[in-house]
């Protein structure tokens, strides 16, 4: 049940900042309220004491496909409309929301919406449209990740610019939100110094899926352990493809190169 | 848990199968799953249960094919089995590899009963 205007879901909550109502995604929820206390010893044989007739039928589908699909018609709304989408990845806490704060204030000239995924709360959206930027927080409750769909119900409702430039923060995870294209142009995982610099190797699935990484809090590199050549030795590992920014979101050192890439993105 | 989210996709994908066949009940889903598909088999196996509850694949077997993962050097060619993303290609030492296989999350097969059968 939805707890705060016991509609009796447990589904997404859409919310534009400013407005009094949320609403409902359309039955594409992830709730975990299943029992977890009972026995699992059970046994697979079936007595099949009657006559029975089983068949196989052969399925060949993926899994996440019904995903995928909406990520490629989010994938073509944004071609469409010249919007250069990025998707922003991270464990709790490494500096997502401060850095699209940061960002949004130097990117005025531009056109740009986000869009905040937490399970929780409306505090990122609050300190997003503190900027001036239109923002909607989606909650996803129980749900550990944005998929497609709710990137899909969410920027109906932001009604975004042609040429603009939309910013989703996706769930602090740093597994799951990996297998779930949005429809994306590019994925931003987001690492802080003072995190391990070990972490694309611990969680590789979700460096895998990037193209590009963001080192942050590198003002805070004199007070920690952290090699920012062997974080990126490890991440080039995983993938050598991606590309590096270093950078302090708190005292702006080192975002002149990331506006200047976001800038080269937006023509 | 984004396991969860996935067996409630598995059910949905097997159950619509199910249903275009006029099935009163799915026994056994087939799934294929790459060893870098970034998913939890038994996370997985708890989650199916669950998922399966008051549905057509109540009481199912989930049958997961777990798949190597396989590589292909940028450099070279060579093609090579792995079980990390870190992986080297054992010829020339690079990291510049592409990964062709492991990543899969397909659902193979389901069996399902027939009308007229009982499946106690
Ligand atoms: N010293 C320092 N602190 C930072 C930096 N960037 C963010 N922080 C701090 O780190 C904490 C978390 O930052 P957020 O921006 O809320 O992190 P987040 O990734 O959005 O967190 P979730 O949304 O909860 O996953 C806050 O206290 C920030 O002030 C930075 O560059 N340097
Ligand atoms: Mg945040
Ligand atoms: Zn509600
Ligand atoms: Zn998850
Ligand atoms: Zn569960
Ligand atoms: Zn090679």
């Amino acid at each position: 049940m939805c707890d705060t205007c016991g509609c009796g879901s447990n589904s997404t909550t859409f919310t534009k900042h400013g407005e009094k109502e949320h609403h409902h995604g359309d039955g594409h929820h992830h709730d975990h309220d299943h029992d977890h206390g009972h026995n699992h010893d059970h046994s697979h044989e079936h007595d099949h004491s009657t006559h029975t007739h089983g068949r196989t039928i052969e399925v060949e589908q993926d899994v996440l496909g019904e995903n995928n699909l909406l990520a490629q018609r989010n994938r073509g709304y944004f071609e469409a409309k010249n919007i250069f989408a990025l998707n922003l990845v991270s464990s709790p806490g490494s500096g997502k929301t401060t850095l699209l704060e940061k960002t949004l204030v130097e990117l005025q000239d531009v056109p740009s919406a986000v869009i905040e995924g937490d399970q929780q709360t409306m505090n990122d959206a609050d300190r997003v449209a503190a900027t001036g930027v239109p923002v909607l927080q989606i909650n996803t409750g129980n749900g550990c990740h944005l998929d497609a769909n709710m990137i899909h119900t969410a920027y109906g409702e932001l009604e975004l610019k042609n040429d603009s430039v939309l910013f989703i923060e996706n769930v602090g995870n740093l597994v799951c939100p990996a297998l779930f294209d949005l429809g994306e142009n590019k994925r931003v995982v987001i690492i802080s110094v003072t995190e391990g610099e070990d972490k694309p190797a611990k969680y590789p699935t979700m460096f895998d899926a990037a193209d590009i990484c963001i080192i942050n809090k590198i003002d805070l590199l004199p007070y920690v352990e952290f090699d920012v050549a062997r974080c990126k030795e490890h991440a080039l590992k995983v993938n050598h493809q991606l590309e590096f920014f270093e950078l302090s979101a708190t005292t702006g050192e080192g975002m002149d190169t990331w506006l200047s890439w976001l800038r080269d993105n937006l023509k | 848990m984004h396991e969860m989210s996935i067996a409630i996709n598995i059910v949905s994908i097997a159950r619509k199968e199910a249903e275009k066949e006029s099935a009163p009940s799915i026994s056994m889903i087939e799934l294929e799953v790459g060893k870098l598909a970034g998913v939890m088999v038994d996370s997985l196996q708890f989650c199916y249960e669950a998922a399966c509850k008051g549905t057509l694949a109540e009481g199912s077997e989930l049958q997961i094919i777990e798949l190597e993962g396989q590589a292909k050097c940028m450099q070279c060619g060579n093609v090579f089995t792995i079980d990390s993303f870190m992986a080297i290609c054992p010829k020339c030492d690079t990291y510049e590899i592409e990964i062709i296989q492991g990543k899969e999350l397909r659902l193979k097969a389901i069996s399902i009963n027939e009308e007229g059968s009982s499946h106690v």
